[in-house]
């Protein structure tokens, strides 16, 4: 609930829209109930005999409040709808606000892919919370008190029976099904995740079932699943359609009632019989704004669990990071030495520590390859280097600084980074080199994608999201290129040319060596070949350096990277 | 649409079911005016007692309770209807899916399939619960109201029946108009999350190169381009209800004036008729204006369920397989390859008419450049696809006779990325045999595979579990996995696709020395990527683009075959030059 006051907080920033779209329903509400009321007048008048006139100034008004509803309706549809996306657009904005700071402690404990798409997911989800349930209340609350006191100028009896329509109608009854949904609501979700577990099982791991002949047991399984999930969903179903069909019921009883006691009250004499049939009509049409309350306990449940996921993310204490600690804001412009003392490290979660001690030390303007096993842990490393992950023991240091002092931003301002899976943006080539630095000319991108030969990509060329459009190749060379425009002393290049042939790596490798010459470089590598001109080579097996050496000394010690080298020369 | 219509009419009694509540709850609405009017008019005109109305009331208070149920059970009947179809279409799509050749299940479409089975098969709820009884209520109700009407006063019914037709006109010519446009500028809206996404995967990126900030602006840019679009677009729509509003409202004003005037200057009708059509005629534009929006949602739901019925319609090759069991023998059979041909339907790759014979325990290697059809042949040899020209027969009979069942049982495949299944590690060794096994049996095999020091290290020895698809274990580990299943499973005939690169010396060891275990009992037939498989088998086949160049062994085909000699020399040293 108090996440949901955030999201209020935030949604509030619309006032004027806000409070145009509330008016206008009400306009809509009220003189759709007017309409209603004068057209049972005019009927119960006519039936009377009345002057002429009377009944033009009724129609008139009949067909007035006709148009007044309809222009109203269509106005608070505009403003309520434009409020819903201008107050996501500021969700957006405020979580992307506080997600960044966030990033990249957030991936400590989160997956990415999860994390994000729920993040997007549960924003998108929240338009509901305004336009189903913050304000369809307050315009229903005003309606029916207008109502209400209308009505007490006639009788006070049916005044309290609307009353306590509306109570019931609006209050009780959603109240009471609310409960029994957040119940329902757990349980489907949960069923939902475990088959989708049991999808995902069965499809892709397809080959390994059939040939281990467990398919038809897994098949009966996931359907077992399915059928439970169902179930529940069934379930919720039942329950939505029957808090619809008994709030229904419950504003006919309503009706019902305006009607007996009213025709008693007429018979009584302390009502004008006259007025019955209008307070019927009322009666009928006052509710029809309440019938959305059925489905607002589904949307409040749907907008809390929203809201509760999102500010669990970015108030979880886990990864709150505070600035405090940081006490460098700025690092030299020059090559950085670094060195790692006795750091440990494992993922979250993970049942055995990715590196569980190292020491290494990197002289400044040196260059670093470090090799090993798929999962070594040499990938960590360099994640590790750029405050990407934080040690859980031991420090690092960046020349003379523990880098837990120094500020991330100081210390990605000098790092030219390529990473094994490199983020692209929606736009072009040209947008996307364009991050290094917005004051670069044409010529220079040019130039620098003939160097990683791309040349046949033009500057406007479309990217799409994620650099969908691209091979694996191109995004590696567009990484590489973006690197290279990027100023730093420190590279960090993690497996950057897995997708290329070798032919072309090495034409690639010329370029950046030579613009790395006096600058700091981390290789990992996933190629034991071409290695000679590294000053040292790091061998790594899980978590642990078991060589290190330059290229000949380690060749000659016929050790671990001698074998791994034999292994990859007698691979076809 | 179709495959949809017979989804629906399979649940033929329960449709008829639903018409019947339908008419049920349409009748109700109308005695519902009726009573209402009588009493009104029993007090207002004709000055009844109090006591003289009960008996109206109590029917009332029935006819009331039967429209809230007979509503109720229509929804819920939508309800069951669509909860039996999401089984049933859930069911034929697994089976379906079952049935495919596993190539086809590894070509990117799995992503597809996964959801299909889970959101495809969900978002054809509505279509059931909601759509179809909302459709009768449309349909009916208003219908039951006009005719009613007719029957009280000609002239209300000749003016809704006047003014009805301009709700479908309206609403046909908007649509006619905004239709596409909009539909165009829906896809960019789904697509505009995305872009959102986008910005938060990219964040590292972002980071990194210093540019958080502007993104930031970007977001809000695009957040408020996004909602105007939104917004042209849904003035169409908001449009469209005005126009129903103002009509309704429009011939519910006439009719209510025309009742006026007819009851006081012609005098012709009476208060009673004036006073049910004046509650009748809200019912009747209530339930049209419904259809409209219902419509409208029905739509992309519809939309879901004919892209799930469509999957029915394509057809695929099956799999072929016989009735006849294969028994597991001591000895492992002799496998012969008899003009094998086989080729993708949208590719030009052919594997062209193989002939080679394995002998029992024999260590064959399949080499060649990738494309060149080795995995192909692996698939054919497990039964995952079936040939198209020639066959493999098996102790000379076709392999297609036998049963899938037989076939497997006595074949271990050693893949290159292993699935390993959440649960247990224990149980992922276990899955190796389909018969029960001792823990014994599956300490045994880890043994042999090599990875039962990992597992013992571990706090919950074989009992740890290892998450969905097997996180937490590298690829040397999961490859251990397999072939400790193996181990378990005892098998004449080990296909083998070794691992191209990645793993670490030890697991390189002990890959090399389970295989040569296995193979003392069992046939063992590798995709070959190391040099030291080659050396060591017994027949190479050596293939290019599809078409086997040669059997025979490393020796005989360094001396005969100048490509395969290229091949093994450029591996040897080529690249350090």
């Amino acid at each position: 609930m108090r996440d949901l006051q955030k999201v209020i907080k935030l949604m509030l920033m619309e006032k004027k829209d806000i409070i145009l779209a509330i008016f206008l329903g009400f306009i809509a509400g009220i003189s759709s109930v007017g309409l209603f009321a004068a057209s049972g007048y005019l009927i119960s008048k006519a039936a009377l005999t009345p002057p002429f006139y009377a009944l033009i100034i009724l129609t008139s008004t009949v067909k007035l409040l006709g148009f007044v509803k309809a222009f109203a309706k269509y106005g608070e549809r505009l403003y309520s709808h434009r409020a819903t996306f201008t107050i996501l657009s500021n969700l957006r904005v405020a979580f992307f606000e506080k997600l960044e700071p966030l990033v990249p402690n957030v991936f400590h404990k989160y997956r990415s892919g999860d994390l994000l798409g729920r993040v997007v997911g549960d924003v998108e989800s929240l338009q509901n919370f305004f336009l189903r349930v913050f304000y369809p209340p307050l315009v229903l609350l005003l309606v029916f008190v207008s109502t209400i006191f209308f009505t007490s100028f006639y009788s006070m009896a049916i005044a309290v029976i609307l009353l306590v329509g509306f109570l019931l109608t609006a209050i009780v009854i959603p109240g009471l099904f609310s409960l029994r949904q957040m119940k329902i609501n757990g349980r489907v979700r949960q069923e939902r995740g475990d088959l989708s577990t049991e999808i995902t099982e069965l499809m892709y791991g397809f080959r390994d079932l059939k040939l281990f002949q467990q398919l038809d047991l897994k098949q009966d399984q996931l359907l077992a699943q399915s059928q439970t999930y169902i179930n529940e969903q069934k379930q919720e179903n039942i329950n939505k359609v029957y808090s619809q069909s008994f709030n229904g019921f419950i504003t006919f009883i309503i009706s019902w009632f305006v009607l007996a006691v009213g025709a008693y009250l007429v018979i009584d004499g302390t009502l004008d019989g006259i007025f019955l049939a209008m307070l019927v009509m009322i009666s009928l049409t006052v509710f029809e704004p309440a019938a959305p309350m059925a489905v607002f306990p589904i949307y409040m449940q749907e907008s809390r669990d929203a809201s509760t996921r999102l500010y669990d993310v970015v108030d979880d204490p886990d990864i709150q990071v505070s600035e405090a600690t940081t006490t460098v804001d700025q690092l030299p412009d020059a090559a950085p030495a670094l060195i790692f003392r006795d750091i440990r490290f494992g993922y979250m979660g993970d049942w055995r520590t990715t590196i569980p001690k190292l020491s290494l030390s990197i002289p400044s303007g040196s260059k670093t390859a470090i090799v090993g096993a798929s999962g070594s842990g040499k990938s960590t490393l360099l994640q590790l280097v750029l405050k990407l992950q934080q040690v859980q023991s031991g420090e690092i240091y960046w020349n003379q600084h523990d880098i837990s002092t120094v500020s991330g931003n100081a210390m990605w301002e000098q790092a030219k980074v390529v990473l094994q899976e490199n983020h692209f943006f929606y736009g072009t080539i040209r947008e996307n080199l364009l991050l290094a630095d917005t004051e670069l000319d044409d010529v220079l991108l040019k130039s620098v994608l003939a160097k990683v030969q791309l040349n046949l990509f033009s500057l406007d060329d479309h990217v799409s999201e994620n650099g969908e459009n691209l091979s694996g190749g191109e995004k590696q060379r567009l990484a590489i290129a973006r690197a290279l425009l990027k100023k730093g002393h420190l590279w960090v290049l993690d497996e950057p040319t897995s997708s290329l042939d070798s032919r072309t790596e090495q034409s690639i490798y010329h370029h950046l060596f030579a613009q790395a010459e006096n600058d700091t470089l981390l290789l990992v590598s996933h190629r034991l070949t071409g290695l000679e001109k590294m000053d040292q080579i790091i061998v790594m097996d899980h978590g642990q350096i078991i060589e290190s050496g330059s290229y000949s000394e380690l060749m000659e010690k016929q050790g671990y990277f001698y074998q791994m080298k034999t292994l990859e020369d007698s691979l076809l | 649409m179709q495959n949809l219509k017979k989804t629906v009419w399979m649940h033929n009694k329960r449709l008829y079911f639903l018409v019947g509540l339908t008419l049920l709850l349409g009748f109700a609405i109308v005695v519902q005016a009726f009573l209402m009017t009588t009493i009104v008019e029993g007090v207002f005109l004709e000055n009844l007692s109090f006591s003289a109305i009960t008996t109206w009331l109590v029917a009332l208070v029935l006819i009331l309770l039967i429209r809230a149920v007979s509503d109720y059970l229509s929804k819920r009947i939508g309800v069951s209807i669509a909860s039996d179809v999401k089984r049933d279409v859930r069911k034929r799509l697994i089976t379906k899916y079952a049935q495919q050749p596993v190539q086809l299940a590894e070509k990117g479409q799995t992503g597809k399939k996964v959801s299909m089975l889970l959101d495809g098969v969900d978002e054809m709820d509505s279509f059931y619960s909601q759509f179809i009884p909302q459709v009768m209520q449309s349909t009916f109700v208003p219908l039951l109201a006009m005719i009613v009407v007719f029957t009280q006063h000609v002239n209300s019914g000749i003016i809704l029946l006047l003014s009805a037709p301009f709700i479908p006109i309206f609403m046909i010519v908007i649509g006619m108009k905004t239709q596409k446009k909009s539909e165009e500028k829906l896809e960019k809206l789904a697509s505009f999350s995305g872009t959102f996404l986008d910005t938060l995967k990219g964040l590292v990126t972002l980071k990194l190169f210093g540019r958080t900030k502007r993104q930031q602006d970007e977001i809000e840019k695009s957040s408020l381009g996004f909602r105007d679009t939104t917004m042209d677009i849904l003035k169409v729509a908001f449009t469209q209800s005005f126009m129903l509003e103002i009509i309704s409202m429009l011939s519910i004003g006439i009719v209510a004036l025309e009742l006026a005037i007819q009851l006081i200057i012609y005098e012709s009708i009476s208060f009673f008729t004036a006073f049910v059509i004046l509650i009748l005629v809200p019912e009747f534009f209530t339930a049209l204006k419904e259809l409209g929006t219902t419509f409208h949602n029905g739509r992309s739901s519809m939309g879901a369920a004919n892209k799930v019925l469509e999957e029915f319609d394509t057809e695929d090759d099956t799999i072929k397989w016989g009735k006849r069991e294969l028994v597991k023998q001591d000895v492992p059979p002799t496998i012969q390859l008899d003009q094998l041909g086989f080729s993708y339907p949208d590719s030009n790759f052919h594997l062209e008419a193989i002939d080679a014979t394995f002998s029992p325990k024999q260590k064959i290697a399949i080499v060649g450049a990738s494309g060149a059809g080795k995995s192909t042949m692996l698939h054919l040899l497990a039964g995952m696809i079936t040939p198209q020209h020639g066959a493999i027969k098996i102790n000379q009979q076709d392999l297609v006779h036998f049963t899938e069942k037989s076939w497997l049982a006595q074949l271990s495949y050693i893949s290159q990325n292993p699935y390993i299944f959440s649960g247990t590690i224990g149980e992922n060794i276990a899955m190796g045999t389909t018969a029960s096994v001792s823990e014994e049996a599956i300490q045994q095999a880890a043994q042999s595979a090599g990875i039962a020091p990992l597992i013992e290290s571990l706090e919950k020895n074989y009992h740890t579990k290892v998450g969905e698809a097997g996180r937490g274990l590298s690829s040397g580990e999961k490859q251990r996995v397999s072939i400790a299943r193996a181990f378990l499973k005892k098998p004449n005939v080990v296909l083998l696709d070794e691992p191209t690169r990645g793993l670490d010396l030890a697991t390189e060891k002990i890959l090399q020395q389970s295989i040569e275990k296995l193979n003392e009992t069992a046939t063992v037939i590798t995709v070959a990527h190391r040099l030291h498989t080659i050396k060591t088998a017994d027949q190479i086949l050596f293939l290019e683009n599809g078409q086997l160049q040669a059997v025979g062994t490393h020796q005989s085909l360094l001396d005969n075959l100048p490509a395969y000699r290229e091949m093994v020399s450029i591996q040897q040293g080529g690249e350090q030059a």
